[in-house]
């Protein structure tokens, strides 16, 4: 059985709070929605 | 299809069912039946997350929207991952710390048995219903193209997954959910190869992009405020976040899928997976539609991808005028791949204005060739069988039969059942589970051994299974189905939402008034889908919003009543 405090521990390099990991996967939408808008601009 | 495609085929549904079954026999532990291996790793939770979204006609079809209408279709997921950051961090740790095996078992200790109830009535009502569909509609266009029996392919396909899911239960769904999704991004893979080596020598990546971006086929993001448009970043930020969110956090089909994790730092990492890969992969998907698109502009396509349907018609009478629209249409190829290839050499030279000239050239024989297509689908209509289905979703199929070499087209097929079979079994799996936990086992019979209950949960499964394969054999007699479930869904999922977000942010909020408030609200969905004539998808909006506002007016009354049998919420 893991303790609470188990399940707090995102058990990631650098990013050891769960806020960083959402902050980071929102991040990473940004940057795809970036990358698609370049996309969209460079190629229409 | 040769022998080696059918011994793929075969060899590898077969392999993974089987091995899925040996893999997780004489398992008779209820948890371990509903929720899977209690040490699931947090990959093998985010693939089967995906397997069990990423249904066959996914596959078939999102290429096909690509090759038709380019990347647009990508922002329909734009509001996933901040969907799955909301079911991550609020729903999430709440089901774990009920420790629920359903959804639904959460709306009994938030409010009352008849909310439960209600719950997962609707999500049996649904589920069930569209269950056939999963099977019925990769079939219809499979069994199409490939000239096999419907009936056949709808239960042989249907019996392998009623079976692997019936023996082994969630562990032996999220077993082969990560073999299956294996066979579909190679099969996937494979087919971006082929189809990149298959280009015309000479067409560089740039050429490809400006090509395609020429015919609008790469306009990914639009930031139009034009409600009119189906596709643009406000819609599927907005709309995607609803939609994500109605079916990630309270569809048991996904929820019991992440409860499976060891933890809820496993389950949380499974959803983060997805919400960082969903749009890249349903980009990929549709990118495979765009170079299919570039491809047929320098090979002639059928005028008609569905050519079944066309064959039909022609031997029925129309062939006269379906043979000139294919003339047409071929006129038309021939002249535009004329002009490309102008419009290339041009390029290549360094010649703009001449470049210019011919692409400009190049569109017009191909709104010719796009006039002669149109035409041929109203010939066709719906006259034919097995015409309901959009022409667009046999465009990557029948591209991989003509175009991919044997061994590759059976490694795709597979790719598609596999993916049939895979959202399939989470499907079956969770409605085998809720029948058992908030029917069978809160209302029929409430002490019983945890072998009771699983005998029970197969007996469950095996019944949804044969509803879906006798709902898919039936689907065939009855027109626009798939739009049928698809308005079936939406009619339910609001009002489903509508209670899971009442439960969780709307403290004050009592089973007997959410009760109503839902009822309510779907009363009032069912008497503005009767007279309304609004798309669809408002619906999922609309019991939402009804089933929270009215929540909120009922409860207020029941408390000026002074109502003494509404308990507050539990903390």
């Amino acid at each position: 059985m893991k303790s609470p405090g188990d399940d707090e521990n995102t058990g990631l390099p650098f990013l050891r709070t769960w806020r960083r990991v959402y902050l980071v996967v929102a991040a990473i939408f940004a940057v795809w929605v970036g990358l698609l808008a370049a996309l969209t601009r460079m190629f229409s | 299809m040769n022998a080696a495609d059918y011994i793929v085929l075969v060899g590898a549904l077969l392999g993974i069912a089987a091995y899925g079954m040996w893999r997780t026999r004489g398992s008779c532990d209820l948890n371990t039946y509903l929720k899977g291996a209690s040490g699931t790793h947090w990959l093998a939770i985010g693939l089967s997350v995906m397997a069990t979204q990423a249904s066959a006609i996914t596959f078939l079809s999102t290429p096909g929207q690509g090759y038709e209408s380019g990347l647009g279709f990508v922002q329909n997921y734009f509001g996933a991952p901040f969907a799955l950051i909301i079911v991550a961090a609020v729903f999430l740790p709440i089901y774990r710390r009920l420790n629920v095996y359903t959804a639904y078992e959460y709306l009994g200790h938030r409010f009352d048995t008849k909310t439960r109830l209600l719950g997962a009535g609707l999500f049996l009502l649904q589920r069930g219903l569209g269950a056939g569909i999963t099977i019925y509609a990769p079939a219809i266009v499979l069994s199409t193209v490939m000239g096999w029996r419907l009936d056949a392919t709808i239960v042989c396909s249907g019996l392998v997954v009623v079976l692997y899911t019936v023996t082994g239960g969630s562990a032996a769904v999220t077993l082969t959910q990560k073999y299956q999704i294996g066979v579909i991004f190679a099969g996937m893979v494979a087919a971006f190869f082929v189809l990149v080596a298959k280009l015309p020598a000479g067409l560089t990546l740039t050429d490809t992009l400006t090509l395609a971006g020429g015919f609008h086929k790469l306009e990914a993001v639009d930031f139009s405020l034009d409600v009119d448009r189906r596709y643009t970043i406000w819609s599927g930020l907005l709309g995607g976040l609803f939609l994500a969110l109605s079916y990630f956090g309270t569809d048991q089909s996904q929820v019991q899928r992440y409860l499976s994790g060891g933890s809820l730092r496993e389950s949380r990492l499974g959803l983060m997976f997805n919400a960082v890969f969903k749009i890249p992969m349903q980009f990929f998907i549709l990118l495979l539609g765009v170079l299919v698109f570039v491809f047929y502009q320098f090979e002639r396509p059928p005028v008609y991808f569905n050519r079944a349907a066309w064959n039909y018609q022609a031997e029925h009478g129309g062939a006269g005028r379906l043979r000139a629209l294919e003339a047409e249409f071929a006129q038309a190829h021939s002249d535009e791949r004329l002009k490309l290839q102008d419009w290339l050499g041009a390029r290549h030279a360094g010649d703009r204005a001449a470049a210019a000239a011919a692409f400009a050239a190049s569109e017009a024989a191909h709104e010719r060739g796009d006039v002669a297509r149109a035409a041929t689908r109203a010939a066709l209509g719906s006259s034919g069988p097995r015409t309901t289905a959009n022409d667009s979703d046999y465009v990557f199929i029948t591209f991989i039969l003509d175009y991919l070499p044997h061994g590759l087209i059976g490694l795709l097929v597979t790719a598609f059942f596999a993916a049939a079979l895979s959202s399939k079994s989470g499907e079956l799996n969770a409605l085998g589970s809720t029948t058992t936990v908030d029917l069978y086992r809160h209302i029929i019979r409430r002490e019983a051994t945890d072998a009771h209950y699983v005998a029970a949960s197969k007996w469950f499964t095996a019944f949804w299974g044969l509803v879906a394969i006798g709902f898919a054999l039936f689907a065939n007699l009855v027109e626009n189905l798939i739009q049928a479930v698809n308005i079936l869904g939406s009619i339910f999922y609001g009002v489903v939402l509508g209670l899971f977000l009442s439960a969780f942010f709307l403290k004050r909020v009592g089973g007997t008034a959410v009760f109503w408030a839902a009822l309510a609200a779907q009363g009032l969905v069912f008497s503005l889908y009767a007279v309304l004539s609004i798309s669809y998808l408002w619906y999922n909006l609309i019991g939402c919003a009804a089933c929270v506002a009215l929540s909120l007016v009922l409860q207020a009354a029941i408390d000026l009543a002074g109502s003494a049998d509404e308990a507050p919420a539990k903390p």
